[in-house]
């Protein structure tokens, strides 16, 4: 494990268990990623690639195996543990945006800062305005929600997203919903944090999204096959493991 | 979250559905609202009867004829058990101030061809003192009237608008049975006293009532105490006792041929029916709040589950179970404490409002609210919030954040 190491997963299995109903999704996950990495996850549908960001952004829970964040183990975490990394470490960009409806650009930003814990108040608008100008919203900064483009809101959470300055920033499919101009945008806007150090996982099955990532993990039926940094043979799928 | 987001994210749930808000908050609205209203018509009620007991003064009392159960309509039975040498005696006591007997004259009441059934009295001049009243125009009875048994009378004021109008009374004749007065002056209106109009009455010299019904007793009598009217009720009852030859060492009403009431025993009686409607109160409102309650508690139930979303957008973003907890309790005490806000000003508008048109009625009622009863309808209201709102926030916060995220 190197010292600068900030993700490492060991054996991590992931299984649903519904009412007796067991559906395996993740196998024997064994990835690093290092802080100021930028990594594409791609794999067919259901393959389990929101299932694996979900548990290494402590949305959800592995099932068997190791996770360390930071050199520490995860599994030891309880409930207020986990709720102050997701509010200090990590953030999440979705493909459904997941804004608040009625709820002003602006306020929708902030979100996060109302639940740092060590963040003081009057750090909040500043923080808040300089998040949105980075994404190049700060004309809208008072409008709902619901009267911005897609790819505005898309913006607006990514502005949320960094607006606590995270360790890493999980990215679900951030231009799926969107048309290719405003996808670039939001892109831009991605890589312009990683440029800043900001470590970013990036869910996607757009080439032209993945080519952003200096790094691309490809998963099929629950598993790594091929972990690449070579961008023509990882985009190509082929299987290569890295040790 | 700091308290003042938790207020402020909570405020935000309310105010997003205005209505829905409100139809929530209605049980509530309600229930304040009836506790309010009920407790100030209670509040206005007190206040016609203290201001009864307080017109006869704090030191009054009134002896009746007759027995316990008759009570004041002991009056129309014809007792004659209260004489005029009781009278005389009862005027030497230290302990009573002063003594007003009174003597009721039966009989139609006419002038011209008005004809009318006001109360006639027949009274001392004391009765004026005792019962603080004041003469409007002309002049009360006095003592050299009592003793040339003057033809005179004194007119109420609902009486002197029933027989004359706008016209002035003064010097006209009146005819009540089969004799004529003169009418030498007219009273300040005097309210209600006990629901009804002390307003509608002829005052006649007693010697002359005393006359012309050829009584031997008194119907009533109206004292003052001098200092404690403990002392002085002990020797009323004592001198009459005696006097009537009743042994009554118990102190068994029954036993006596007299009553005799103070407006301390009227303040005890008016403080059990104010414990009566305190009670009544608190029933009404606990029954309302706890529906409202309920009311409240299905709408933040349903309020979870289609917020969801926003549930585990919030953990998401790093809330922990307290924050979310926290958040939709307040939203329920929220609604509820504004929910009782707008009861307590609907509760004190109406019974404002209800104030005017009773007034028509009853001189007296005044519109005043109970501080205490709407505090503590505030008060119940606010933990109903908290209690109701308990089982839906806990839902909430018990959401795993993915699940919530999922969830559609
Ligand atoms: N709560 C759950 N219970 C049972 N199975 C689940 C649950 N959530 C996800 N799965 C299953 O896990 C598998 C992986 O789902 P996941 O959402 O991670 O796929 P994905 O790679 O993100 O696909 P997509 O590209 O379509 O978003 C799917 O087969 C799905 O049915
Ligand atoms: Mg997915």
């Amino acid at each position: 494990m190197s010292f600068s190491s900030l993700i490492q997963t060991v054996d991590l299995c992931k299984s649903y268990d519904n009412d007796g109903v067991v559906t395996p999704v993740l196998y024997d996950i064994n990835l690093t990623i290092n802080r100021g990495e930028f990594i594409s996850i791609m794999g067919p549908s259901g393959s389990g690639k929101s299932t694996l960001m979900h548990i290494l952004g402590f949305l959800d829970l592995h099932s068997t195996g190791k996770y360390l964040f930071q050199g520490q183990a995860t599994a030891s975490f309880g409930d207020d543990d986990l709720a102050r990394i997701r509010a200090t470490r990590v953030s999440f960009v979705f493909q459904a945006f997941n804004l608040l409806p009625r709820t002003t650009v602006k306020e929708n930003v902030m979100l996060p800062l109302l639940y740092h814990p060590t963040i003081p108040p009057s750090e909040r608008e500043e923080r808040t305005l300089k998040a949105i100008e980075l994404v190049g919203l700060a004309d809208r900064k008072d409008y709902y929600s619901s009267q911005l483009s897609g790819g505005q809101k898309q913006r607006v959470a990514i502005a949320r997203s960094l607006v606590t300055n995270p360790d890493v920033i999980f990215a679900d499919e951030p231009t799926g919903n969107l048309d290719s101009a405003s996808g670039v945008a939001v892109m831009q806007a991605l890589q312009k944090l990683n440029d800043d150090g900001h470590t970013i996982i990036l869910v996607t099955h757009e080439r032209t999204t993945a080519e952003h990532a200096k790094r691309i993990v490809h998963i099929r039926d629950g598993r790594i096959v091929s972990d690449s940094t070579d961008f023509q043979r990882a985009i190509a799928g082929k299987t290569e493991q890295l040790k | 979250m700091r308290s003042p987001d938790i207020f402020r994210a909570a405020s935000k749930g309310v105010t997003v559905n205005i209505m829905r808000s409100f139809l929530t908050m209605l049980g509530i609205i309600i229930g304040v609202g009836a506790v309010v209203l009920m407790s100030a018509v209670g509040q206005s009620m007190q206040g016609v009867i203290l201001s009864q007991i307080s017109s006869l003064g704090p030191k009054s009392m009134v002896i009746f004829p007759g027995q316990q159960e008759g009570g004041p309509n002991a009056v129309a039975t014809g007792h004659d058990s209260l004489t005029f040498e009781d009278l005389r005696e009862l005027e030497q006591l230290k302990s009573i101030e002063s003594v007003a007997p009174i003597i009721f004259v039966p009989g139609i009441t006419s002038y011209e061809k008005e004809e009318g059934s006001p109360q006639v009295l027949g009274v001392k001049e004391t009765y004026f003192k005792n019962q603080n009243i004041f003469a409007a125009t002309g002049r009360l009875l006095d003592e050299s009237d009592d003793q040339g048994a003057k033809s005179v009378a004194v007119l109420g004021s609902d009486t002197v608008t029933k027989f004359f109008g706008s016209n002035d009374p003064l010097g006209k004749r009146i005819q009540v049975g089969d004799r004529h007065y003169t009418v030498v002056g007219t009273m300040k209106p005097i309210g209600s006293q006990f629901f009804q109009s002390a307003d509608d009455r002829v005052i006649l010299p007693f010697s002359v009532a005393r006359d012309a019904t050829g009584q031997k007793y008194l119907n009533m009598v109206t004292m003052q105490a001098t200092d404690s009217f403990d002392i002085a009720l002990e020797d009323v009852k004592e001198l009459l006792r005696r006097r009537h030859g009743i042994n009554n060492p118990k102190d068994d009403p029954k036993k006596d041929d007299f009553v005799v009431r103070t407006a301390a025993q009227a303040s005890t009686i008016l403080g059990s029916v104010t414990l009566g409607l305190t009670l009544f109160i608190t029933t009404i409102a606990t029954i309302s709040l706890i529906v409202g309650g309920i009311g409240i508690m299905n709408i933040m139930l349903v309020s979870v589950s289609e917020r969801t979303q926003e549930i585990g957008l919030r953990k998401a973003l790093g809330a922990t179970r307290q924050d979310i907890l926290l958040q939709f309790l307040a939203e329920a005490v929220v609604l509820t404490v504004i929910g009782g806000i707008i009861g307590i000003v609907g509760g004190i508008t109406f019974a404002w409002l209800l104030s005017f048109i009773v007034r028509h009625f009853l001189s007296t009622y005044l519109f005043a609210i109970s501080p205490v009863a709407t505090l503590i309808a505030f008060i119940m209201a606010f933990f109903t919030g908290l209690i109701f709102g308990i089982n839906p926030a806990r839902q909430a916060a018990a959401l795993q954040p993915i699940e919530a995220l999922r969830y559609e």
